[in-house]
């Protein structure tokens, strides 16, 4: 193991500064950084996988930010120190990002027991950023628990916060129709919490009404296995009784056995992605698998080489041949 | 009926010979609206309100019969600024030369009703109004001024209530009568939501103590106007003549409905309406904009309302010049630009109006400038001519035909809001913000661009200007007046009795009692701005809000431009650099809501590749390097119109250090005088940019104080 990271006794500690700066560290794309990011996690990994990690997703205007203010703040009460990761899109095109959810976040940005940290989704897709992974370890070794990872939350194929949460709330409100119902459909197979938010001014009866239907097509789709809870953030309605279902939630899947089994899985597809990554990684760094791959990329863009077969020549050269005869 | 070979025909065929076909026949104006270069007597077909006549619905010709041939346009500047003493002598001053009516502009603190003495508001008080936290300060206000005779208009929306309350009781003690006070309270809190952001509650009880002044001025104070329906901010904040005409009538429509439903008689209702229109340099745009207004409220409310009394399809308005049309460069320029502005409102039909001072894209206007913006109005009154004929431009074709278009296209964004279940339903869904934050955007970016030019900022600039003289307000004297008169009005009162009125209007707030009748009992008792803020607050809670920029805007304005491209080249270095995207956090400290510059900057900056964070709107110097601290930010930028900066910045970079992120570099824009930009710079401020700053010289700027980036080419 490598020597002691200048940042770890600060992020043990609970230092603001030295954990936003080691978010940053481990968020970089510089290949030196990087370096410093694996000393980092080495060092705090092992003392994690504790914290309640709570996922939150949903539709634009659903309201998650404003809630996640108000239920943070209950956690707060409850005296948990509290951790937001939210996720932006980033421009595909220039990379940049507008980072607007601590906006609605106003108690809990300036409560002394929470930390809120914005990040651009950088092009990474399911909804998170590349490295949400390594920050929730971050904010945990920090001492944060409970959790909260908002998703960048435009519709489809969110699922990554299943891949890193252990319990996924999906915010919904009422009236919205029923495309919005069809569209989160898949996410709502992986649902822990369903809450419908803004139950509150004209729209009340609506909202009400819409959650009672879900209930029972929840029911029906997977048994006892998810809660809808009806809430209105801007009211403050219904949040105690929504943070003590995520506690109750996540004691029943303890006993269950299946938060272990959930957090196995998490961890299996995380070094997956590890190894994919660092595989590309490498392949980038070595200055004669570059030039290979710079020649088989021209082929490939005039259709002459199928991908998957230029991918067997760079890395798998003797196999490849043998198959490469009919591109 | 048109021949063969009408105008437009035989027009053509020259314009053909002249220019060779080298010629587009339509343009857009500064209003973003699409115009033809000739207009013909076929233009007119299809426009109905021709034979209208002034004084008769639908108004389209003006609201009196005679308009300015007998009496003037009022003229009422915008003013306040400092102590209650000092307003009170520049009001007195300003009645002496010319004026006829009072507008009084309140310091950032009395907006959000906060009393002077309030930590949270140091920075802010007396700075861009005057301060009020009691009864005391409004008397100061309108010392020796005889209210009974001088209507008064004032601007004030989210501390509505103990701000109107004040003005009651100081009229009582005056020994004037309610029956007598003429004037007009803003109370337009929609606009709040939409652009301007000097609210305090939530929408629906915002929207009750509408009803409630409505109702309460109805019934007592009948030369009142209960509402101002305001347009001007959201022309500053960019919205196009369309947006602003369409989104302003929905507006009015909000508020009639709301009195109605309240079970007040329509005619009663409508008649305390009045509207607050701005008006730009899109010279015939905006002639055009105030008589489609009249015409389309007069449809719209007739279909509505169907009043018995015809006045009350009739719609009054105040104008006010255009506040961003003015530039810090070359400030004498301003003094055009608003005469140009002032005469279209005056062509346009206003029933009152303000001009703006040349120096107030510098700082609060000083007394020679005040001087010269009222003398541009008193000059169109006595040394033109102008006013002796009403409604010159009837029957021009362009201008009937726009007046025309205007209305209609306004229509379609009514009809569109009815349909989205009505105006505070469609701002919950931001969608007037979207639209506005767009446009906004848009005209930065054609500006930025040089396809419209602006004479001494973007084109004939003139290289070293001298500085203009400029009033400074000393803040740190007004909070010690202002504190002291505050702790006497405390300790001079009856405190239970002002707990107990106190309570009741907490009471009243979870009821359903009139909150300005109560309002005014507690004031009268010298219960404070603050007090009676902080009680109905506790009923009905503090709004927070802010809505978001739009992204794309200006990297489609700027597709294939070169100088864009070498910013984003530029921000690629530094990226490949950094590791990340250079990030900012785009803050707005302090009272200061207006959010247009701050909102442009960001959607611009996250356009070129910044990753920006926005900030929430009324941060404290410590909640934003808080802020900062968390998103290991690059920069702070800080935007600031309303003056604060001197005493906020200083903070911030304090802040900044305590927490030890003393390397985040603090930017500073807006309206910022050249001894403040000397006085941020000395204190470690990282650059200052002015008013209107185009957006690749600010990126570039912060790409700049990266240092060791590599060159060009060396990627």
């Amino acid at each position: 193991m490598s020597a002691r990271h200048p940042l770890v006794a600060g992020v043990r500690a609970g230092d603001r500064r030295a954990l936003s700066r080691a978010i940053t560290l481990v968020e970089s794309r510089r290949g030196d950084d990087s370096e410093q990011a694996a000393a980092l996690l080495a060092e705090l990994y092992p003392a994690t996988g504790r914290a309640l990690r709570v996922g939150v997703t949903g539709a634009p205007g659903v309201g998650k930010s404003t809630l996640l203010d108000a239920l943070g703040m209950q956690a707060v009460a409850a005296g948990g120190r509290v951790g937001v990761l939210s996720i932006d899109p980033s421009s595909q095109l220039r990379g940049g990002s507008l980072l607007g959810d601590r906006v609605r976040m106003a108690r809990l940005s300036s409560s002394d027991a929470a930390f809120i940290r914005a990040s651009p989704s950088g092009g990474a897709s399911g909804g998170l950023g590349p490295r949400t992974r390594e920050a929730l370890v971050l904010l945990e070794a920090a001492g944060f628990d409970p959790i909260f990872v908002e998703s960048v939350g435009v519709g489809q194929g969110e699922l990554a916060v299943t891949e890193v949460c252990d319990l996924v709330m999906v915010v919904q409100i009422g009236g919205a129709g029923d495309e919005v119902q069809g569209m989160k459909r898949g996410l709502l197979e992986h649902a822990d919490l369903v809450v419908f938010n803004k139950a509150d001014g004209p729209q009340a009866a609506a909202t009400e009404r819409a959650a009672r239907e879900l209930a029972s097509l929840l029911e029906w789709m997977r048994p006892g296995q998810s809660r809808v809870e009806l809430v209105s953030a801007l009211e403050g309605r219904g949040i105690d009784g929504l943070y003590r279902a995520l506690l109750e939630e996540r004691a029943r899947l303890t006993e269950s056995g299946e938060l272990r089994e959930r957090r196995r899985a998490q961890r299996r597809s995380w070094l997956s992605q590890a190894l994919e990554e660092l595989v590309i990684a490498r392949q980038s760094r070595d200055p004669e698998l570059d030039r290979a791959r710079r020649e088989l990329e021209r082929a490939v863009e005039e259709g002459e080489l199928a991908p998957p077969l230029a991918a067997r020549q760079l890395l798998e050269p003797d196999k490849a041949s043998s198959t490469s005869g009919g591109a | 009926m048109t021949q063969p070979d009408d105008a437009e025909t035989r027009w053509r065929a020259l314009v053909q010979s002249e220019t060779r076909g080298r010629f587009a026949d339509t343009a857009r104006t500064p209003a973003g609206l699409e115009v033809k270069a000739l207009y013909t007597a076929q233009d007119l077909e299809g426009v109905a309100h021709l034979d209208s006549v002034p004084g008769e619905a639908p108004f389209v010709r003006g609201v009196r019969a005679t308009m300015y041939a007998t009496r003037p346009w009022t003229l009422r500047q915008y003013a306040g600024f400092s102590t209650p003493e000092e307003t009170n002598a520049f009001f007195r001053r300003a009645l002496k030369a010319g004026q006829r009516g009072l507008s009084v502009a309140f310091d950032l603190p009395t907006h959000r009703g906060y009393d002077s003495d309030d930590p949270r508001v140091k920075g802010d008080v007396g700075k861009a109004g005057v301060a009020v936290s009691s009864v005391e300060d409004m008397k100061l206000v309108f010392d020796g001024i005889p209210l009974a005779e001088v209507s008064v208009s004032m601007t004030m929306n989210g501390a509505v209530l103990p701000v109107l309350a004040a003005f009651i009781v100081t009229a009582e003690e005056q020994g004037v009568g309610l029956e007598q006070l003429s004037g007009t309270i803003q109370n337009d809190i929609l606009k709040e939501f939409m652009v301007r952001n000097t609210f305090i509650y939530p929408p629906e009880p915002s929207m009750r103590i509408v009803a409630d002044v409505m109702e309460l001025v109805s019934q007592k104070l009948p030369r009142y106007n209960s509402i101002s329906i305001s347009g001007y901010h959201m022309q500053e904040a960019g919205a196009s003549a369309e947006l602003e005409l369409g989104y302003t009538l929905a507006d009015g429509l909000a508020y009639a409905s709301a009195g109605v439903a309240r079970g007040l008689d329509p005619d009663a209702v409508l008649g305390t309406l009045s509207f607050f229109f701005g008006v730009g340099l899109d010279f015939f745009g905006e002639i055009a904009k105030l008589r489609a207004a009249r015409l389309l409220w007069a449809e719209l409310v007739k279909e509505r309302f169907a009043p018995k009394n015809p006045r009350s399809l009739s719609l009054r308005t105040h104008c006010q010049t255009s506040g961003v049309s003015l530039t810090a460069q070359d400030p004498l320029n301003n003094v055009v630009r608003t005469t140009l502005e002032a005469l279209s409102a005056v062509l346009g039909g206003t029933q009152s109006l303000h001009t703006n001072a040349y120096d107030e894209a510098l700082a609060l206007p000083g007394e020679r400038s005040a001087r010269v913006a009222r003398n541009t109005q008193l000059i169109l009154q006595h040394e033109t001519g102008i006013p002796k004929v009403v409604d010159p431009l009837a029957g021009s074709y362009y201008v009937e035909r726009l007046t025309h278009d205007l209305a209609a296209s306004a229509r379609q964004l009514v009809l569109e809001v009815e349909a989205h279940g009505g105006m505070t339903r469609a701002i919950e869904q931001r969608i007037p913000q979207r639209r506005i934050a767009q446009a906004a955007a848009e005209r930065q970016a054609r500006i930025d661009r040089s396809e419209e030019l602006v004479i001494g900022v973007n084109a004939f600039r003139v290289p070293d200007e001298p500085e203009p003289e400029l009033l400074v307000v000393d803040t740190a004297r007004v909070l010690e007046a202002q504190s002291a008169r505050l702790a006497r009005v405390r300790k001079n009162r009856d405190e239970n009795r002002v707990q107990a009125l106190l309570a009741a209007l907490e009471a009243g707030a979870r009821g359903s009692e009139n909150l300005l009748t109560l309002s005014i009992e507690a004031m009268r008792a010298r219960a404070t701005v603050g007090e009676v803020s902080l009680a109905l607050e506790r009923a009905f809670g503090r709004h927070n809000e802010v809505s978001m920029a739009t992204t794309g805007v200006f990297s489609k304005a700027y597709a294939g431009d070169a100088e864009w491209s070498a910013v984003v080249e530029l921000l690629r270095r530094v990226s490949e650099r950094e590791g990340r995207q250079p990030r900012i956090l785009i803050a707005k400290l302090g009272q200061d809501g207006h959010d247009r510059g701050a909102k442009v900057v960001a959607a611009g900056l996250s356009d070129l590749g910044f990753d920006v964070e926005l900030g929430p709107l009324f941060q404290s110097p410590e909640q934003a390097a808080r802020h900062a601290l968390e998103s290991d930010v690059h920069f702070v930028g800080v935007s600031t119109q309303a003056g604060a900066h001197l005493v906020l910045v200083p903070e911030l970079l304090d802040e900044l250090r305590k927490l030890g992120a003393g390397g985040v570099r603090v930017v500073v824009g807006g309206i910022i005088s050249a001894p403040d930009r000397a006085a941020l710079e000395a204190r470690g401020v990282s650059a200052v940019f002015g008013p209107g700053a185009p957006i690749l010289e600010i990126a570039r700027q912060l790409l700049e104080l990266f240092e060791g980036v590599p060159e060009a080419g060396s990627a």
